[in-house]
């Protein structure tokens, strides 16, 4: 056991020295979210009625920042995975794979540093929303949110090691990536209270743990609960979607880096 | 699909062996089963004492690899690289400064060990890479065709190195190549594969010297009395054997001088006119011609386009 942590930890280590060394990468990851809450902020700015007919009183950047914080989690961590083909692509798998170290220390260590990423990603973006006049009732919040956010990360990390895992070449993983991403997004109350949605579309949104996560980040943020679901619920949605997706990650890591790439 | 077929062979503690074939004869496939890589479908592989599918930890604990491709991480630094290797062969944490900074003097990186790979040339890379591998002492080191795609002097220095570490760790080293030349100055022992088959495996001298101490090689006209012509040479006491590659006829002798006048005279009696002839002295290359028959390199006759890319989306990794 003691072994898996230090294993774990390892790749960890590796994955945010090239991080650390990418600051182009930091900053392109940043472009995509910084444009959804400056432009879609205030393009929909208008829509406050909308807001607070479901009991939210704030300006509609306020409702939406923590849809984008989730927003930077989601794709920075779903996007991380991409690297585990690289790592077989040029050799570096292989080195990890002949030495004693265990192959779900790989898929582990390797998501754990995404989620980490993802949540430095998105503490970045909590600072823009400050910078351009989003105000926390209580900054101490912020604790708790970053939590949430390394949380939910490591749950789509392992979706994206799972996928990359399984991908043949970089097409289908971004195909799939791509196909996954947008629509969890959208399926969510990230841009509009679910209220809003219709029925039906409300009713598949309540089965994406995206929607739990930004409920959860918007109460803490802005003090408002929506969409009727405890607290409590919520976190535990989360944390049962990533013990989840952190098993089958590994489970399916381990499958398929034993076969021939 | 099988790419190795009754590879049967034992290497010797603390022995370099040499593992020869042309690409594609599943040099990489065995490589890759010994080093846990890829199950074995039949058969059984014992490296180090532990056997490659029932005690595949315990192998890894005692092997190093260095692929064919150098793969070493570019974002990092040549010293990252290492502690990357170290921690994940599992070096004890107050160690791992001492044996990096022994290891960067013998391949001579020391004063680039702060900077990112990036910036190192092709051979710098291929050191690290090697480094990487045998940092944790190994017991025996597989090293992947170490010098493919190397500049001369850069590949007779990673010979040395090779060797270096070879005195200096006492471990057992498995090298595949397709260079004859490295095979040669490098091995104590040689196994030439091919089609998936071993062919033989001795000491590089002693192939040569099986093949007789020369070489003599002619091209001549073609013509009637050709098959009369191979009978009476054959005749010839000195002559061990007569590889024919069309026109050309390479003869494995000894006392080369003596045959040559006896060739000419078959000749001029046979009327056969000889446009070429040279004698020289047995290389690998020539062992290597005389087991496979043909030369070290893909044999565009037997081209398969799906089997070969079958073989490459196995091996590739």
């Amino acid at each position: 056991m003691n072994s898996v942590i230090y294993d774990t930890y390892t790749i960890f280590w590796r994955e945010l020295k090239r991080y650390k060394k990418s600051r182009s990468g930091v900053l392109i990851r940043l472009i995509q979210p910084a444009i959804w809450i400056i432009v879609v902020g205030n393009i929909f700015s208008e829509t406050q009625p909308l807001i607070q007919s479901v009991g939210f009183e704030g300006e509609y950047i306020e409702f939406m920042a923590p849809g984008v914080i989730i927003l930077t989690a989601i794709f920075t961590s779903i996007f991380g995975g991409v690297n585990t083909l690289w790592d077989r692509r040029y050799g570096f798998m292989n080195k990890a794979l002949t030495s004693p170290i265990s192959r779900s220390a790989i898929a582990l260590g390797k998501m754990s540093a995404i989620s980490l990423i993802a949540a430095l990603q998105a503490s970045l973006i909590i600072g823009i929303a400050l910078a351009i006049g989003v105000t926390f009732p209580n900054p101490l919040m912020i604790i708790p949110i970053m939590g949430i956010v390394i949380l939910f990360s490591l749950g789509f990390s392992g979706i994206s090691v799972t996928l990359a895992a399984t991908s043949k070449s970089q097409e289908t993983f971004w195909g799939m990536i791509n196909f996954l991403g947008i629509p969890l997004f959208m399926l969510s109350p990230a841009l509009f209270p679910l209220e809003l949605l219709p029925d039906w579309l409300a009713a598949v949104a309540k089965l994406n743990p995206v929607t739990y996560t930004v409920l959860l980040v918007r109460e803490l943020m802005t003090g408002v609960s929506e969409g009727g679901v405890p607290v409590l619920i919520s976190i535990g949605i989360i944390f049962a979607f990533v013990i989840a997706m952190v098993a089958i990650a590994s489970y399916v890591f381990t499958r398929e880096v034993n076969k021939p790439f | 699909m099988v790419a190795v077929n009754d590879v049967s062979f034992s290497v010797e503690q603390g022995e370099i062996f040499g593992f020869l074939g042309p690409n594609g004869a599943g040099k990489s496939t065995t490589m890759m089963i010994f080093t846990t890589l890829l199950k074995p479908t039949s058969g059984q592989a014992i490296i180090a004492g532990f056997d490659v599918t029932k005690d595949a930890k315990h192998v890894r604990e005692n092997i190093g690899f260095v692929q064919q491709e150098t793969a070493v991480d570019e974002y990092l630094t040549g010293r990252e690289n290492l502690i990357l290797q170290a921690k994940l062969n599992h070096i004890p944490k107050k160690e791992i400064n001492k044996r990096i900074d022994e290891i960067m003097d013998l391949i001579e990186l020391t004063d680039k060990q702060h900077q990112a790979v990036v910036t190192y040339s092709g051979g710098m890379r291929k050191r690290l890479d090697i480094a990487g591998g045998l940092l944790h002492h190994p017991k025996v080191l597989f090293l992947d065709e170490p010098t493919v795609g190397l500049d001369i002097q850069t590949r007779r220095k990673i010979w040395q190195y090779i060797k270096k570490i070879h005195i200096e760790f006492e471990m057992t080293i498995f090298v595949t190549t397709h260079y004859m030349e490295e095979a040669d100055s490098l091995c104590d022992r040689i196994g030439i594969i091919d089609g998936g088959k071993i062919q033989v495996i001795d000491t590089p001298q002693n192939m040569k010297n099986a093949l007789g101490n020369e070489i003599i090689s002619l091209v001549v006209e073609n013509n009637d009395n050709h098959n009369s012509f191979l009978v009476e040479l054959k005749k010839i006491e000195f002559i061990k054997k007569i590889n024919e590659d069309d026109s050309k006829l390479i003869l494995f002798t000894s006392n080369g001088t003596e045959v040559i006048p006896k060739i000419f005279q078959i000749s001029s009696n046979l009327g056969i006119k000889i446009t070429s002839i040279s004698l020289t002295q047995p290389t690998l290359d020539d062992v290597f011609i005389s087991y496979t028959g043909h030369e070290i390199r893909d044999d565009k006759s037997k081209f398969n386009r799906k089997i070969e890319h079958a073989k490459m989306k196995r091996m590739r990794a």
